[in-house]
């Protein structure tokens, strides 16, 4: 009785420790992590008089001002750089999810020549750095009179997302026991109905986590919309903010952290809207599982 | 596809400062030509200007010409942050294809002149106008005996000293303003205004905690900084053949001497200042000084005005061989795969004439230069202010007997722009005076990276 | 794609009839079922990196004008430049302390983000992915304005506590950890997700048997949580490895390599001796001087992921 009673005590202590553990982490984290964007949101509330003055705190903002998310939200440019990278981060997401969930369910399921080599070989294209492949891409780019078209962007950034989204999802795939589909195949199901009916609904949580990266990575992309892309009302987001708030040596810091703040509004939205979905989805197949 | 801006739709002089933000993207929208067809269509990618005002010259220039000619000219402005004027040029080079008319800076028009069109007529007849052109643009633009680009008035640059006036008297005792008036004649002690009494003010005013910022990284300000200082020595590290002239020169010796003595009397991280670092420096009121075009007295009149009111901007200090302003040019050049060479060139001599680039230097306050000397007396650098007459002595005037300089030149240019990049003068100096090496053991490894360099052709 | 599976779906039967006929059968459209399905991806590949990494190959062993094939004149320079070294060097301190970095606290969050009741959760989560979503571009500029020299927000915060003002970006190691700070920052969000992920999957039966059995935590942890997380824990360190060794943003923004190129990455020592140089081939050898050793890395622990992939299914 003692005895239990003790070992009760200490594990509810263990508990309790790890839980004060968790949350001194997490506060610490939540500050270091946060430290930059809100230095940038406060500079952004900033007059340019403010930000050039020496004196007095650089943390505190004395004559709060929000001119410069009124200059960025008011320039229909900025409107346009905002569309244009919604355009172009919907669509690749699109092909990209497309790919690669036909990809990775042929090469979770089906052996076939190649496939291995295949699904290795699909992780050694980011060995090639995009730095290196924007000037043979330009030819191809330029070829297909793409150049300075959000097209040509749908076109080029799959390189970037597809590779990783496939091995997510040939692990998702592989990790659903075989029996189901043997099952499925058994009562004469075909692999389409197998793919639309098992396997993408069992495998959603990986789907989500895949969508989620692509859509991060193609939001962010710099080389190639730098290389490929001079006209502004064609420049996504990110190269847009850049190429017109920085000019020559002189910096508008505070739109452009105006700009860098709204520019990560819209994942911010995605991540809150998909998240619980994708942790929902997670525990729901664990317990399945 | 560029955006083209209408000849006709564009020639309206009073276009709103958002229409101009946008680009030209607004008026892409094309409004039916008035006078026909136009027959040609030239297609530019000009340096996006740090003033969106110089944009919009540009634009306007263009639209002119092109309704006198009868040719559209679609206009793109692509930025050099990012190095995107780099990436572009490379990518177009490289696929041939693209805009027919490119502004290239410094050392690109040397490292494509194969692709590039001989403009040696142009050149002919606007030297014939207006004499002779500043022989750094000439060391950078002709190769191999021939004109591969015109000096570009947009976007060029100079990076005399633009000095606190406060400052300097307080603290190194030098009344700058009277020493180099707006005037058309040096002042009291013009004469004295040397790199030796300029490493003394350099170690007062670091002393009074004004420390001068003098960038010492790899960026251009840097580079160009040390390379006119280096010039004024007549220190030179690789000859017009390619030869390579470290090992017993007594001038390169004196040179980095001198160049090691200022740098310890800079901020300790000089050594990762960029371009805009030294113009923060200055604004901030940190600084007694920097070596900089107007674009950051600019910043501080309109961010601190107080700062701006005492800038004054003066000639780079001299050497014993003389007294050079480092300068970085941008070109115009037409690729070689462009169908409509002819047009582009009358184009581009349009914009190299005394009053376009008037027009040029007016809407950038000034700093834009143009590359020919006899350019150097627009009002605009008298009229500037406040204080007035802050920038009469940005462009080189008689009477600062000076001359402009690139960094490693004279060498081939093939090299030079690999050392330049690299910024192999500052890291000498910084292996100096950051790293405690030997004046020996750093140029040791000048040579040795210079024979990388000459290796690889 | 959908028509094309129907299409060979309800191809005609073949002649052959019975067991072993159809096993074969099966196997056989099987087969043509995957190549059209992989096409796509395949396409992807081939066109739009197998033929530009060759035709990279190709411009790396050119001469400087591009004029003339000079064989591997480009990398013999290379390996006996000492810039290039440092270089080398740099490229491997930063990248594997990054990733070291980057992984271990992305493990750490992620394995304190599900000790906490579930209700909690999402805030934080929300709170710590933040890093992740600013596009880097922008935030490392950012970053560069806490760096500051002349207005450095952190040097203000050091002075509370009277330490001395850091030259964040001037001097050699701080610069660099400046850098490896900034890349650990953007990362380790991205880290902790996937994690938080793997762990969520992991059967609770599993744990609740080990502490039947007595398992402490670090028992747990060695024992099942590493083996039920270890191709995830591959495929990021792998890619995550892979992508910071290209990195260029943040040494461009911050350092652009220097001071006296003792940041200098791989990717931004390559675009400053190819494009700002004008030497294509030999920025091009640059680039793709780790490529075989990465190579031979990731197909080892790609072939161990796939194995483990294998007797899971």
């Amino acid at each position: 009785m003692n005895l239990a009673a003790n070992i009760h005590g200490s594990l509810r202590a263990e508990r309790r420790w790890a839980l004060i553990i968790a949350y001194v982490s997490l506060c610490a984290a939540v500050v270091i992590f946060l430290l930059p964007p809100v230095y940038m949101l406060i500079t952004s509330l900033k007059t340019n008089a403010e930000m050039s003055n020496l004196q007095g705190n650089p943390w505190l903002v004395r004559s709060p001002t929000l001119e410069h998310y009124g200059t960025i939200l008011g320039n229909p440019l900025f409107l346009t750089f905002f569309w244009n990278s919604i355009k172009v981060t919907v669509l690749t997401v699109i092909v990209t999810m497309v790919i690669s969930v036909l990809a990775a369910f042929a090469l979770a399921r089906m052996r076939f020549w190649g496939s291995q080599a295949l699904a290795t070989g699909v992780f050694l294209t980011y060995l090639v750095p995009d730095t290196l492949l924007f000037i043979p891409l330009y030819q191809i780019v330029g070829g297909l009179g793409l150049l300075n078209s959000t097209w040509g962007l749908v076109l080029v950034y799959p390189t970037l997302t597809v590779p990783f989204c496939t091995w997510i999802m040939i692990g998702y795939f592989a990790s659903i026991p075989k029996e189901l589909d043997e099952a499925a195949l058994i009562d004469g199901a075909t692999w389409s109905q197998m793919l639309l009916k098992i396997f993408i609904p069992v495998a959603l949580p990986g789907i989500i986590a895949a969508t989620i990266f692509a859509f991060t990575v193609s939001w962010a992309a710099f080389v190639y919309p730098t290389a490929f892309i001079t006209t502004p009302d064609q420049m996504p987001l990110t190269i847009g903010v850049v190429s017109t708030l920085v000019r020559g040596d002189t910096f508008a810091w505070g739109q452009i952290m105006a700009g860098a703040l709204l520019a990560a509004l819209p994942p911010v939205v995605v991540y809150a809207f998909l998240m619980d979905y994708y942790i929902a989805g997670l525990t729901a197949g664990a317990t399945k599982g | 596809m560029p955006e083209n801006v209408n000849a006709t739709s564009c020639n309206d002089v009073s276009l709103p400062r958002r229409a101009a933000l946008l680009g030209g993207a607004a008026t892409a929208l094309t409004a039916p030509a008035v006078f026909g067809q136009p027959t040609t269509n030239i297609r530019c990618g000009f340096w996006d200007h740090w003033v969106p005002a110089g944009n919009d010259a540009l634009r306007r220039l263009c639209a002119q010409w092109g309704e006198r000619n009868r040719a559209t000219v679609g206009v793109d402005f692509i930025t050099s942050v990012g190095n995107q004027n780099l990436l572009t040029i490379a990518a177009q080079a490289q696929s041939r294809s693209g805009h027919d008319i490119l502004s290239f800076p410094a050392w690109e028009p040397a490292s494509h002149a194969r692709m590039l069109v001989n403009v040696d007529d142009v050149m002919g007849r606007l030297t014939a106008k207006y004499g002779a052109v500043t022989p750094a643009a000439e060391y950078l633009g002709k190769q191999d005996g021939r004109w591969v680009a015109i000096p570009a008035v947009s976007g060029t640059q100079m990076k005399p000293a633009c000095v606190r006036i406060d400052l300097m008297q307080q603290h190194a005792g030098i009344d700058i303003r009277a020493m180099w008036p707006a005037e058309n004649r040096a002042g009291p002690g013009a004469d004295t205004w040397n790199w030796e009494t300029f490493a003394v003010a350099a170690e007062k005013c670091n002393r009074a905690g004004f420390a001068f910022g003098l960038p010492m990284g790899s960026f251009t300000d840097a580079v160009d900084w040390v390379g006119a200082l280096f010039a004024s020595y007549g220190a030179n590290v690789m000859d017009e053949r390619g030869g390579i002239t470290v090992r017993g020169n007594a001038k390169l010796r004196a040179a980095v001497e001198m160049c090691v003595r200022i740098a310890r009397q800079l901020p300790n991280d000089v050594w990762a200042w960029d371009d805009a670092s030294n113009n923060r420096a200055l604004i901030s009121g940190r600084s007694a000084l920097v070596f900089n075009p107007p674009s950051a007295w600019v910043s501080a009149r309109r961010d601190q005005p107080a700062v701006g009111a005492q800038c004054w901007t003066v000639p780079v200090p001299s050497g014993p061989e003389g007294r050079f302003v480092g300068y970085l040019p941008y070109f115009w050049g037409i690729w070689n795969f462009s169908r409509v060479q002819g047009p582009a060139k009358e184009l581009l001599e349009f914009l190299s004439d005394r009053a376009s680039a008037e027009v040029q230097t007016n809407t950038s306050a000034g700093y834009d230069i143009p590359p020919f000397l006899s350019m150097n007396d627009f009002p605009v650098w008298s009229n500037e202010g406040p204080p007035v007459g802050t920038v009469f002595n940005y462009p080189i005037k008689a009477h600062h007997n000076a001359r402009t300089s690139v960094a490693f030149a004279p060498a081939p240019p093939a090299m030079a722009v690999q050392a330049y990049n690299q910024a192999l003068n500052t890291k000498l100096i910084a292996r100096i005076a950051q790293a405690n090496e030997t004046v020996d053991q750093a140029l040791g490894w000048l040579e040795r990276e210079l024979n990388t360099i000459r290796r690889g052709g | 794609m959908p028509d094309s599976m129907t299409a060979a779906v309800s191809a005609p039967r073949g002649p052959e009839s019975g067991a072993g006929g159809g096993l074969r059968r099966l196997a056989r459209r099987r087969s043509t079922i995957a190549f059209l399905m992989t096409l796509p991806l395949i396409c992807v590949i081939v066109g739009l990196v197998a033929y530009p990494a060759a035709y990279a190959v190709y411009l790396s062993t050119l001469n400087r004008r591009m004029d003339g094939f000079a064989g591997l004149l480009q990398f013999e320079i290379l390996v006996d430049n000492e810039t290039f070294w440092l270089v080398v060097w740099q490229s491997c301190l930063f990248a594997i302390s990054a990733v070291l970095a980057k992984a271990l606290i992305g493990f750490w969050l992620a394995h304190m983000l599900h000790h906490i009741p579930t209700k909690g959760q999402r805030k934080w989560r929300g709170m710590l992915l933040i890093p992740w979503v600013i596009p880097p571009a922008l935030s490392t500029l950012g970053w560069w304005w806490m760096y500051d020299p002349t207005y450095s927000s952190l040097n203000w915060i050091l002075a509370i506590f009277a330490v001395p003002a850091v030259p964040w970006l001037g001097e050699p190691w701080w610069a660099r950890i400046s850098v490896i700070m900034v890349n650990v920052w953007y990362g380790a969000p991205f880290f902790m997700i996937m994690y938080l992920a793997a762990l969520k999957s992991v059967p609770e039966q599993l744990y609740e048997a080990a502490a039947i059995d007595g398992a402490t935590s670090w028992q747990r942890l060695r024992h099942i949580t590493l083996p039920m997380m270890q191709n995830i824990i591959s495929i990021t360190v792998l890619f995550s490895l892979i992508v910071t060794f290209a990195n260029y943003d943040i040494v461009r923004v911050l350092t652009n390599g220097g001071p006296r190129d003792l940041t200098h990455v791989f990717a931004t020592y390559a675009f400053q001796v190819g494009i700002l140089s004008g030497n294509i081939p030999r920025g091009a050898a640059v680039s793709l001087f780790m490529l075989p050793a990465l190579a031979v890395f990731a197909y080892f622990i790609l072939r161990g992921v796939n194995r483990r992939n294998r007797e899971m299914a």
